[in-house]
């Protein structure tokens, strides 16, 4: 009898164990962008950062109405594409989830630094008198500084890190959901390089 | 032992249909903790019409914030044409304001993703502003008396029958 209350009992740890309790980590080439991409999975959360190469950013601001030398500077930037998604309705308790780029920490060659923010960007253009509705796309197409995802919701946009092309860095992500803060860290990340693709080549 | 065995079962069981639940994409629109009254507006849409907030009370309002470059923007919006033929007989609008584009802009993305429903264009961003939105797409729904109750961030299948059946309720609790 107890043999099997125990049996019982094991076989329910086990399958709660096995539930999402580490963040998981895959890399590997996205599909869509054929580019280098890092994503981690955790019981209620799951973030995807794709390499964006300099042409890209340069043909999408270009084409925003930035001048040649603020498209270089994003560009030369280290930008990723990132999509952030509360999946916690695929969990066992639904629950908020919010995150702030500002507690995220960039490593690389033993210094640490900050994400480049949205708020950091609308100071320089700001300061050079972009035009309004280019500032507006700027806004809007970097991912949001701070937000609150309910069960279901998610965020697609470009995070920027404020390294030269190529760099390597670890990336510690930070998000708050069932309660608690959580964190982990990226090891390994790279800016992509400043190349440009054969014409044939998928972006 | 049998009580034991029984529960056993029932546990595993239990599990098991969480797991397959879990595959399943979360079409619903999340209820707002604290509903606001709409800001209201008046846009001109790509179609040269005027669009004022304020006209449309009454009726439940999907208000979806949106810009053509933005991929899960274009995701949504063949699911939104699809709801919005279902819905427009019904006292449901539909309104996709489009974030600092212009109408040469909007007219060419139309080209490739038909949409019929009303499209104002939000240029400077002085609408999007009044609203507590920081990614794009952003979908509130306004109930009839001009509040907004849901939100959704990022894209949904708006033509699921979960998310049609909520607005549906919505339009029935005001009556």
């Amino acid at each position: 009898m107890l043999k099997i209350f125990l049996t019982f009992l094991l076989t329910l740890v086990m399958m709660f164990s096995t539930r999402g309790i580490a963040v998981e980590l895959t890399t590997g080439i996205d599909a869509q962008a054929q580019l280098p991409y890092w994503q981690i999975k955790d019981e209620g959360m799951s973030l995807r950062l794709v390499q964006r190469l300099p042409i890209q950013s340069r043909a999408f601001f270009l084409a925003r109405g930035f001048n040649k030398q603020q498209v270089e500077r994003i560009a030369q930037s280290c930008v990723f594409q990132t999509v952030f998604k509360n999946v916690s309705h695929e969990a066992e308790q639904p629950a908020p989830l919010t995150y702030n780029l500002r507690e995220w920490v960039i490593s690389h060659n033993g210094k640490h630094q900050g994400i480049k923010t949205r708020e950091d960007w609308s100071v320089e253009w700001l300061a050079e008198k972009v035009a309004t509705p280019v500032q507006l796309a700027f806004e809007w197409a970097l991912y949001p500084t701070e937000q609150e995802y309910k069960p279901g919701d998610y965020n697609w946009g470009m995070s920027v890190y404020d390294l030269k092309p190529g760099s390597k860095f670890d990336l510690k992500v930070v998000w708050h959901q069932f309660g608690k803060a959580h964190s982990t860290i990226i090891k390994n990340m790279q800016c992509a390089e400043d190349i440009n693709p054969e014409p044939n080549e998928a972006l | 032992m049998k009580f034991i065995i029984s529960i056993w079962l029932a546990a595993v069981l239990l599990i098991l249909t969480t797991n397959v639940n879990a595959d399943n994409d979360n079409q619903t629109l999340p209820k707002l903790a604290e509903p606001f009254i709409a800001p209201d507006f008046t846009l001109k849409g790509e179609d040269g019409n005027t669009y004022r907030l304020k006209d449309y009370r009454g009726k439940v309002v999907i208000l979806n914030f949106w810009a053509t470059w933005c991929p899960p923007c274009r995701e949504e919006m063949p699911s939104m044409e699809r709801a919005w033929h279902q819905i427009k007989d019904k006292g449901i609008v539909m309104l996709g304001i489009n974030v600092g584009e212009d109408a040469d802009t909007i007219f060419e993305f139309t080209g490739q993703y038909p949409m019929t429903f009303p499209l104002p264009m939000d240029i400077n961003g002085e609408v999007v502003e009044q609203y507590p939105i920081r990614g794009l797409p952003t979908t509130y729904i306004i109930d009839p008396a001009g509040m907004a109750t849901h939100r959704a961030v990022g894209s949904r299948a708006w033509d699921a029958p979960e998310i049609l059946q909520q607005l549906e309720e919505l339009k029935t609790k005001s009556r």
